[in-house]
């Protein structure tokens, strides 16, 4: 249970205050409502690329990270294909300077075109180190196109391909911010060792001068529902063949993702799942295998993947997924399997909750997907879930016709 | 109007209160350290032991008998166990280090119960299958060869074989030669004279009653009359090459070189240490360091560069790590050069020393909040025979280091030419 309290300046940025007086920090969490998915297709990895430019000085602090060092802070921030999330934790009683240097940011980068140079070149190695020279490191960037065909979801957040990141220009930077980064476009929570009146004071005093602008209107393409299996194959030098297999599922907050988390749960979570029961101890098929979800906001994917051993053909294996997935759609759950599900579920909602800067980001995230209470409602949704739901979920979700398939050869 | 151009007014961290940890003795005579902390009802259970790759007897055996630990006794199968940690929400780690071993199961305290029995089981009639332990050794190598292909791993991997050598316990690595010759009963000797009922420390961390102490006594408590007595390791000696090494390994497909620079230095119980911890933040310790000043923020040569000074039990090293532009990585060897140079020759203005000691304090109280983070701590200090003050008096021993004592420490401990190198790329 996170509690919290809540109010709107006058620019429309709204504010999150989460009491914790057990410790001696604080949290400043902005999240703002721009991710990957609002980029256009040809200039892909912008919005990561300006999560950069945010460090690289604003209008009156030259660098970001300095009097916020000094201070005893450490910050940093993350994109996805949804939203752009900035956070500063430091000691409780320095929390103004946090305010100073993120209301800066908000008002106005320096545009100083070095730090665009300098910041393509880090971005481009970021690129090669994570997607390029890892094995396996550029599965997203073809499994998307695959999986998603009209929707801005197809692209990574990293970005189809390094020219985009190399044709970035000032005025795509200077657009995109007064665009984007607006207090109307912002959520802002403050967590830890604070009080509401203070909350309120900062942030009048540091945010509320800057000026709100045009409201952001997401209009994105979204997919039309899947009717027939899709499937690509790629080779490159890895040790081992991989599968991966994407099923199109229900957005993080829409009203039948919980039964799809527990089914995704009891087919792919744990030791203890089917796929690892049944195809790596019973049938040594798998050197690993699980499953898991995208999470995102629109529409995300029910994802299946697993390296195949090597005496075993690509083929076999997939099709011994297929008769797993194929258990799920024709035989009810057992109660052992949905209590687990359950408890698991429990525990890593409680285990979420410890650190203070995931209560901060969780509420962040939950207010800018329509509801800051959605926060507190995880566990009963979860509770109420029944098997048939499970079933239901599984009929929907896991069909063929829903799927697509990767195969990631290795080279011999 | 309000002034933007000033930075808040701010008060720096003196000292910290450093939360007190609650030390019992089971009726066995383990310790028990209790952290009772924290919002949440949940619970570590971390039982430690000294098995560690230092003290095994034949490489790879501490690695596999840590995995094995939950894949069979005499009452359950592999599978059984992990339906019962799973059904209860319980997560199990098996962990395994360079000097201990440890079996850590994360729950809801309301679940302590039912975990305990368990993991009395685990430590008392684990059994080892030959069936589990091919599964375990077939992905075992798997993960190994998807780590060779990546620089980085590779990179790592060969200093600190070059700093330590390859049959030291600090230098030695997973190797699939090794990872073949071992056999369930190497992990049943290993398991008899280091795991079964001779837990090192058991730590209990969370939200914690004085009935759940009382359990943890009941099932981890028992005296056992028949304890072997255990081999001693034998003592492991530095078997390191003498002189300093330069590797490179090429690798034409890849699209960025990593390179690693180190050397063997000081333990955390030596008087410079904390010394070394200051010089070392400003190299490269943190996002504001010179390194990533310089060669990420000026030059766009790389994604990330970082320094590191590391303490094991009985040895230490320090490590310099990069994934960096390919053909520029010469020019990358020369900024890092230059860089250490400047720490032995310049004395480190006053501004920047207060920013990198604030930002230490910051982050020591930043990271001590959860319980958890505080139970590490207080691992530390008793299995590594600290000052008892070490994390409290943490704050002040940083604040004392001065800017001559930083040009001392980069001149005794860094002299370019005794850093070891390694490029894989």
């Amino acid at each position: 249970m996170i509690s919290y309290e809540h109010f709107t300046l006058s620019n429309g940025l709204r504010v999150y205050v989460h009491q914790d007086h057990t410790t001696p920090m604080a949290v400043v969490n902005i999240l703002y409502n721009v991710g990957a998915r609002d980029e256009p297709e040809h200039k892909t990895g912008f919005a990561h690329l300006f999560e950069h430019l945010m460090f690289g000085g604003s209008k009156n602090i030259p660098v970001f990270d300095e009097p916020l060092q000094r201070v005893g802070a450490e910050n940093n921030a993350f994109t996805s294909n949804d939203i752009t999330n900035y956070y500063v934790t430091l000691p409780a009683k320095n929390l103004e300077t946090a305010f100073w240097a993120e209301s800066d940011r908000m008002m106005s980068l320096s545009f100083d075109p070095k730090v665009l140079d300098i910041q393509r070149n880090v971005v481009i190695e970021e690129f090669k180190q994570r997607y390029l020279n890892q094995p396996y490191g550029d599965v997203w960037l073809k499994l998307r196109p695959l999986a998603y065909q009209k929707h801005p979801y197809r692209w990574a957040t990293i970005g189809k391909e390094i020219s985009h990141i190399e044709n970035a220009t000032m005025d795509d930077v200077r657009a995109f911010f007064y665009k984007f980064y607006l207090p109307n476009n912002a959520i802002m929570v403050v967590a830890g060792n604070v009080t509401l009146a203070r909350v309120r004071e900062l942030s009048q005093k540091w945010f509320e001068p800057i000026p709100a602008g045009a409201a952001y209107q997401r209009n994105l393409p979204q997919e039309a529902t899947q009717t027939e299996a899709r499937f690509m194959e790629t080779s490159a030098k890895v040790p081992l063949n991989a599968i991966y297999k994407t099923y199109a599922m229900p957005g993080r907050f829409a009203p039948d993702f919980a039964p799809a988390d527990l089914l995704n749960d009891v087919l792919g979570r744990g030791k203890s799942a089917r796929l690892y029961q049944k195809l790596i101890k019973q049938r040594q098929l798998f050197n690993n295998i699980n499953s898991y979800m995208t999470s995102s906001l629109d529409p995300g994917l029910f994802v299946i993947s697993g390296t195949v051993r090597p005496n075993v053909s690509v083929e076999t294996a997939n099709e011994a997924i297929d008769e797993v997935v194929q258990g799920m759609i024709d035989t009810q759950i057992t109660d052992q399997e949905l209590s687990r599900a359950k408890n698991q579920s429990e525990s890593t909602l409680v285990f979420s909750e410890v650190e203070l800067l995931n209560r901060a980001m969780n509420l962040a995230f939950a207010a800018n997907a329509g509801n800051a209470d959605w926060v507190n409602q995880e566990s009963d949704k979860l509770a109420a879930v029944s098997a048939d739901d499970i079933g239901l979920a599984a009929k929907r979700i896991l069909r063929k016709t829903n799927s697509s398939t990767f195969f990631y050869r290795a080279q011999q | 109007m309000l002034n933007r151009t000033t930075a808040p007014e701010f008060q720096t961290i003196q000292e910290v209160n450093f939360p007190a940890a609650r030390t019992q003795t089971l009726d066995n005579g383990t310790p028990l350290y209790i952290i009772n902390v924290g919002q949440q009802p949940i619970v570590r259970l971390e039982v430690i032991f000294d098995a560690g790759t230092w003290f095994e007897p034949k490489d790879s055996v501490s690695f596999f008998t840590m995995k094995m630990l939950a894949e069979g006794t005499k009452q359950k199968t592999a599978v059984q166990i992990s339906e019962y940690f799973d059904s209860i929400g319980a997560f199990i780690d098996l962990g395994h280090g360079s000097d201990r071993a440890n079996l850590s199961v994360y729950g809801l305290t309301k679940h302590l119960a039912a975990i305990l029995p368990m993991v009395s089981e685990l430590l008392s009639e684990a059994v080892f299958p030959e069936a589990e332990l091919e599964t375990i050794r077939n992905s075992t190598l798997q993960n190994l060869k998807v780590n060779q292909e990546k620089n980085g791993y590779l990179a790592s991997v060969m200093l600190r074989q070059s700093l330590f050598g390859n049959a030291h316990p600090y230098g030695k690595s997973q190797q699939e030669n090794t990872i073949a010759a071992v056999e369930t009963q190497d992990l049943r000797h290993f398991y008899a004279q280091r795991i079964n009922t001779r837990p090192r420390a058991v730590v209990l961390s969370g939200r914690i009653s004085e009935q759940d102490v009382a359990l943890v006594n009941q099932f981890l408590g028992q005296p056992n009359a028949n304890w072997p007595t255990a081999d001693q390791p034998t003592t492991a000696v530095f078997d390191g090459p003498q002189n300093t090494t330069q590797s490179r390994i090429d690798r034409p497909e890849s699209v960025q070189t990593s390179i690693r620079l180190g050397k063997r230095l000081i333990t955390r119980h030596h008087a410079d240490w904390f010394k070394l911890l200051v010089t070392n933040e400003i190299l490269g310790g943190y996002f504001g360091s010179r390194l990533m000043k310089n060669i990420r923020e000026e030059k766009g040569l790389t994604y990330g560069i970082s320094s590191s000074a590391l303490s094991f039990s009985n040895d230490g090293y320090f490590i310099i790590s990069s994934e960096c532009k390919k053909e520029l990585a010469g020019q990358v060897s020369e900024e890092i050069e230059k860089e250490i140079r400047k720490l032995q020759t310049e004395l480190v203005p006053d501004d920047e020393l207060q920013t990198v000691k604030n930002y230490m304090a910051g982050q020591f109280v930043g990271n001590l909040n959860t319980p958890f983070e505080i139970a590490d701590r207080v691992k530390m200090i008793q299995l590594e025979r600290l000052d008892p003050n070490y994390y409290a008096d943490y704050v002040q021993k940083i604040r004392q280091v001065t800017p001559q004592q930083i040009i001392e420490i980069a001149n005794k401990y860094w002299q370019i030419e005794s850093l070891s190198r390694v490029e894989v790329g």
